[in-house]
């Protein structure tokens, strides 16, 4: 019996480092989210934990017999039949519960290989120009005299247009927040505009949702198609704004 | 007996955790099927072969595997770089380097030189490593595994100049190609006669034509045209000029005349044969 | 009754025999015939000349050249279609057990001849019987790796008769010599088994390690040059871009893939006989019914393994080495391979690998069961399956996770803050160096158990030894995680020294051991058929996982043409000229290994009638 308990106390320990530990770490690094492991990935690695454990337990004679004693004695003693009863009504039980977890409607969207930051392409045609987003740089980074004044008017198009979704924290957490999948982006993060160039953002926010290639799963995004709402100098002039607001420097290389 | 049975059981249920987890544990992507060879069809306008020009050199010419921003394996082509502007535009300097041996005259042939004889010019830093940029990584494009076509050569010559902004020089391939193979009903029907084409086109309806009745006052009268058309753009033929015209109206507007006026998509919605024949049509009617 | 079913055998081996050579030799001469006349008629003249100087040879270039035809353009009516019938899976699934049975039948006489050689210089006769049961093993085997081969080559002139005829216009010269090598082979083979009794004592025992040694050498040779066809269709040399043969043999055959080939299916042919045998060897066992037999068979079983494992070992560099010159032959092939639609075949790959360590390091475990004085060790157990599990899971996580929506909105986007950066090759690379360096102390811990070693300066060899598993382990994580903070380009030139630091710490730590455990203290000896019946599945798990990951991985191979039969240059315009999912090729892989069960069973059970017999002939002396 002790063997067993052991068993089932591992597998629990490495299930809730799996299930609590990683997400924690992750939360951690990344704060306002509880990045979960994926299921998918979870039954893999729980299924080697399972016989990681079972290969620990069984290499020596004397303990695997130790594990498999009270497994024998349920199902061999004719004197356990009560007990016998019980674990085979859990077993079915078990089973029957996963089978309906797996078979049961769901309105879950079906499983996409989304890549969140796509490959941009090189080139962007936007307002009937084309644009290559390989040397393309904001035009008003380089006017230091009028930074303030064009950072703010970036700011008046961002909480005329932006922020009903990216929020005004620019946390990606607005009014209509949690009524889109994916999440709007939270620019305050060091993980989106921080590892950006600009052009990436202007092509972004030039060609919105629909304008994403292949790999980035186009129209699965809300985000609106600025370009027929915004000007290009008011584009450029939101992308200072996003910098400035939130502290973070542009990726130049 | 029972060991063998159990061994056998063993054998098959792991086999099938391999099965299983290659079928339902990973994502199931569906590889792309075999590239279709392009069909280049005798009616075919310039947008039309400038866009499979992109196609190829994105797709089936396998070009961006090396000719990318991010490996920095070739130099870039369709946008500037490092390496000076796109090719299309700085093709021309190419062949007055003192280090260049090919036989390409102007800058169309260099890039068509460039894709079937790559080591006639090796850009410096991008030689076969310990040639000394005398012989190039790069494949023949119109040989193996990639074999393009002339006529897709020139696809994708066309669609290079066509991005670098420079005027494109590539002749539309004629009829020779696999019109045959082409279904019909995909294909717009050309017309027999210029006359035809020219008012399939509307054209009379702005321009006053030599040779057609009736014609409108909105566009310059054509009357003359083929003496001038030389002359308007500097370095455009009277055959290119009316080419340009025709297929880009905006690109040069005559003084005295709206720009905008004349619809941009000709270009899309003519076929190759039906410019053929306007423009021989212009340049002799017009004298 | 036995002199019955002997002659029985007999008959039965012969009918085999002829089976063989006839599948064999009727497709041969096909291909022959298409070559022969014009092979002849320009050889004929340059062979009476005697060696022809290279000038000649040039111009003998020139004049061939015109007889070769290009790589023809073919169309979906140029390939036979059998109705209900698809080439494609027919040719894919016998081409697999062929080389299934090929790798098997090429492994076993490597080891058999070494261990026979070991046996004559420890003058310990069991190692003897080892490897005459090895031997005669495979004996059937190689009857089944002959007939295969021969259906293969007949169902390549019916369903795939313009591929088949441009093959053999190269090649054509190269199969009457891969006939004679094969005859060669087969001639060595019956002599080196059926003589093993007769040429058994002094002198002739010479005589009969070198038949053996010669039937590796034409068991090599064989294998390296059909090795050319398979590498030829990969990465085609020795033509012009159209595939005009230049006539230059030696051309065709020498492609930039063909090496890394040969080495890379040589090493995987030693591991994968050696886990075939392993499991003849667990099922022996766990059918003995004596004491001496369950000891013979644990002990067969734990060399079959070892073996299993040496190959293994070196196994993934060879690979790497492969996988580099994919890239620099085509970088278009090594960007297919490694990424698009074949990046989760890796994940497989990776299950499977891993699997195998599992199972190897789980056999050696239990194995020291058998051995007294183990108990000093047993406690170290639990981290190394701590660390192996570990590492394990770190390298079969993906770099694009599989998730819901929910999910999605969870993480926060779909880059995994933890498991992002798990999924990279900087942490695979280390993964796999742990579980290398783990598995080896596993093994040295076995190697130990029954052993105290009394050399004057034991505490500072054991010292030295943690210092340096302790010091490879920090290099190799430290390393890893450094990857993490520098370009690509240079994260790449990392790998190099954490393998550098796995193979330092294997071959140092053998020598100290070897030093400090000369003339060691017994506590007692290996008491062999002390083995638990559990961890002869593991011997199984081998098997089947290293016959899976074969498939696949052979699978991959082949499918790196895409739809090329010739790489560039004959394209294949069938119907199934289509790459396949992976869940379509796991089908296919699942069926060939269980067809590769039921025939390798079926060799078994052939090769049990003579050891039956052999029992009779002892019995009644």
């Amino acid at each position: 019996m002790k063997k067993l308990i052991q068993a089932v106390i591992l597998i629990l320990v490495f299930y809730l480092i799996l299930k609590v530990g990683i997400p924690a770490l992750g939360s951690f690094l990344h704060h306002g989210t509880w990045p979960v492991v994926p299921t998918a990935l979870m039954r893999i690695y729980m299924f080697f934990v399972v016989a990681g454990v079972l290969l620990y337990l069984t290499f020596n004679e004397e303990s695997a017999k130790e594990l498999g004693k009270p497994i024998k004695e349920i199902y061999g003693s004719p004197e356990k039949g009560g007990l016998r009863m019980i674990v085979i009504a859990i077993i079915a039980l078990f089973g029957g519960y996963v089978t309906y977890q797996n078979v049961k409607p769901s309105f879950e969207a079906p499983i996409e290989l989304r890549s969140i930051h796509p490959a941009p392409p090189s080139s962007v045609e936007m307002w009937g120009k084309t644009y290559n987003l390989m040397t393309l740089t904001n035009p008003f980074r380089a006017d230091k005299a009028n930074y303030e004044k064009n950072a703010k008017e970036g700011g008046i198009v961002f909480f005329k247009n932006c922020f009903y979704c990216h929020g005004d924290k620019l946390d990606g957490k607005g009014h209509y927040y949690s009524g889109v999948s994916p999440l709007p982006a939270n620019f305050v993060d060091v993980g989106t505009i921080a590892q950006l160039q600009e052009s990436f953002l202007f092509w972004r926010i030039g060609t919105g949702g629909p304008g994403l290639p292949k790999e980035g799963a186009p129209w699965r995004s809300a985000m609106p198609i600025w370009q027929h709402f915004l000007s290009e100098e008011e584009i450029w002039k939101v992308i200072l704004f996003l910098y400035d607001y939130t502290g973070h420097s542009p990726r130049t290389f | 007996m029972k060991v063998f049975v159990r061994i056998v059981i063993f054998s098959i249920v792991l086999s099938l955790c391999y099965w299983g987890f290659s079928n339902y544990g990973i994502p199931q992507v569906i590889p792309e099927p075999p590239p279709v060879e392009e069909q280049i069809s005798g009616s075919m306008t310039m947008d039309q072969y400038i866009a499979l020009g992109g196609k190829i050199f994105n797709g089936k010419g396998t070009c961006t595997l090396c000719h990318n921003p991010v490996g920095g394996r070739a130099p870039l082509l369709d946008t500037g770089g490092k390496d000076g502007p796109p090719v299309g535009a700085r093709a021309a300097d190419r062949i007055k380097d003192p280090g260049y041996k090919g036989k390409a005259k102007t800058a169309e042939e260099y890039i068509h030189e460039s894709e079937v004889d790559p080591s006639a010019f090796v850009v410096a830093g991008y030689g076969k490593p310990g040639t000394n940029d005398t012989v190039s990584p790069m494949p023949a494009t119109n040989k193996g595994s990639i074999g393009l076509s002339e006529a897709e050569i020139g696809a994708v010559i066309s669609y290079l100049q066509k991005s670098a902004g420079v005027q494109v020089t590539v002749k539309l391939p004629t009829g020779a190609a696999p019109v045959a193979a082409a279904p019909a009903d995909a294909e717009p029907q050309s017309a027999k006669t210029p006359e035809e084409a020219i008012n399939k086109h509307g054209c009379p309806t702005c321009h006053k034509i030599p040779g057609i009745e009736e014609g409108g006052d909105i566009g310059p009268d054509q009357k003359g045209l083929a003496s001038r058309a030389g002359k308007r753009v500097k370095g455009l033929s009277a055959r290119e000029y009316i080419m340009q015209s025709i297929v880009s109206p905006d690109a040069y507007t005559v003084k005295g005349f709206e720009p905008g006026t004349m619809p941009a998509d000709l270009g899309e919605t003519m076929t190759v044969k039906e410019l053929e024949m306007i423009i021989k049509y212009l340049m002799e009617k017009t004298g | 009754m036995n002199s019955l079913r002997k002659s029985w055998v007999n008959r039965f081996s012969f009918l085999f025999l002829i089976l063989f050579v006839f599948t064999l030799i009727i497709p041969m001469g096909y291909s022959a015939s298409i070559s022969l006349k014009e092979a002849f008629a320009t050889e004929a003249p340059a062979s009476a000349g005697g060696e022809h100087a290279k000038g000649e040879e040039g111009k003998k270039v020139e004049g061939e050249k015109s007889q070769y035809k290009p790589a023809s353009k073919l169309k979906v009516e140029d390939y036979p279609i059998v109705k209900g019938f698809n080439s494609r899976i027919a040719v894919w699934i016998v081409a697999q057990l062929h080389l299934f049975f090929g790798a098997f039948v090429l492994a076993v006489p490597i080891f058999v001849l070494v261990i026979e050689g070991v046996g004559l210089a420890t003058k310990d006769e069991r190692y003897d019987h080892m490897a005459h049961e090895f031997i005669k093993v495979s004996m059937t085997a190689f009857s089944i790796t002959a007939s295969l081969g021969g259906l293969l080559a007949f169902m390549f002139v019916s369903f795939y008769p313009d591929f088949f005829k441009y093959m053999a216009g190269i090649f054509g010269k190269t199969m009457i010599i891969y006939a004679i090598l094969f005859f060669g082979e087969s001639f060595c083979l019956y002599v080196y088994y059926y003589g093993w009794d007769r040429l058994n004592k002094g002198f002739s025992k010479w005589v009969h390690l070198s038949v053996g040694l010669m039937l590796n050498v034409f068991g090599m040779t064989l294998m390296v040059l059909s090795n050319t066809w398979a590498s030829f269709m990969m990465a085609p040399s020795g033509i012009d871009d159209s595939g005009i043969f230049l006539g230059n043999i030696w051309a065709a055959i020498r492609g930039p893939l063909w090496n890394p080939i040969n080495l890379h299916r040589f090493i995987a042919n030693i591991a994968f006989g050696g886990s075939v045998v392993g499991a003849y060897a667990a099922f022996k066992f766990l059918s003995a019914k004596t004491d001496e037999e369950k000891a013979h068979y644990d002990w067969m079983g734990y060399t079959a393994n070892f073996i299993a494992i040496f190959g293994f070992l070196p196994l993934p560099f060879a690979g790497y080495w492969l996988m580099k010159e994919v890239y620099s032959y085509s970088q278009q092939m090594g960007i297919t391979a490694m990424g698009g639609a074949f990046a989760w075949l890796f994940i497989i790959q990776a299950v499977l690998i891993g699997s195998l360590f599992l199972g190897a390091n789980y056999y050696l475990w239990c194995g020291m069961g058998r051995i007294k004085g183990s108990e000093r060790y047993t406690p170290a157990i639990k981290y190394l399956v701590i660390v192996i599990v570990g590492c394990f899971l770190v390298w079969f996580t993906p770099h694009t996770l599989i998730m819901t929506s929910k999910e999605v909105t969870q993480v926060g986007g779909t880059h995994h803050p933890v498991l992002g950066s798990l999924g990279v090759m900087s942490a695979k690379n280390t993964a796999v160096n742990m579980l290398i360096v783990s598995t080896f102390l596993s093994f040295m811990l076995y190697r130990r158990s029954n052993k105290i070693a009394t050399a004057s300066w034991t505490s500072t060899g054991n010292a030295l030894q943690v210092a340096l598993f302790t010091a490879a382990a920090i290099n190799i994580v430290t390393l890893g995680v450094y990857g993490y903070f520098i370009p690509a380009n240079i994260r790449i030139g990392l790998s190099i020294p954490q393998v550098m630091t796995t193979l330092t710490v294997i071959i140092v730590s053998s020598i100290i051991d070897a030093f400090m455990y000369k003339g060691a203290k017994s506590t007692g000896p290996i008491e062999w058929g002390k083995m638990a019946q559990r961890s002869q599945y593991a011997l199984f798990l081998l098997a089947i996982s290293f016959t899976w990951l074969m498939g696949l991985m052979g699978y991959v191979r082949s499918a790196l043409r895409q739809h090329w039969h010739v790489y560039t240059v004959l394209r294949d315009n069938s119907v199934d000229a289509f790459t396949p999912t992976l869940g379509y090729a796991a089908t296919i892989i699942t069926i060939s290994v269980y067809i590769f069960i039921a025939l390798v069973i079926f060799a078994f059970w052939i090769a049990n009638f003579s050891t039956k017999k052999q029992k009779v002939v002892e019995a009644s002396h």
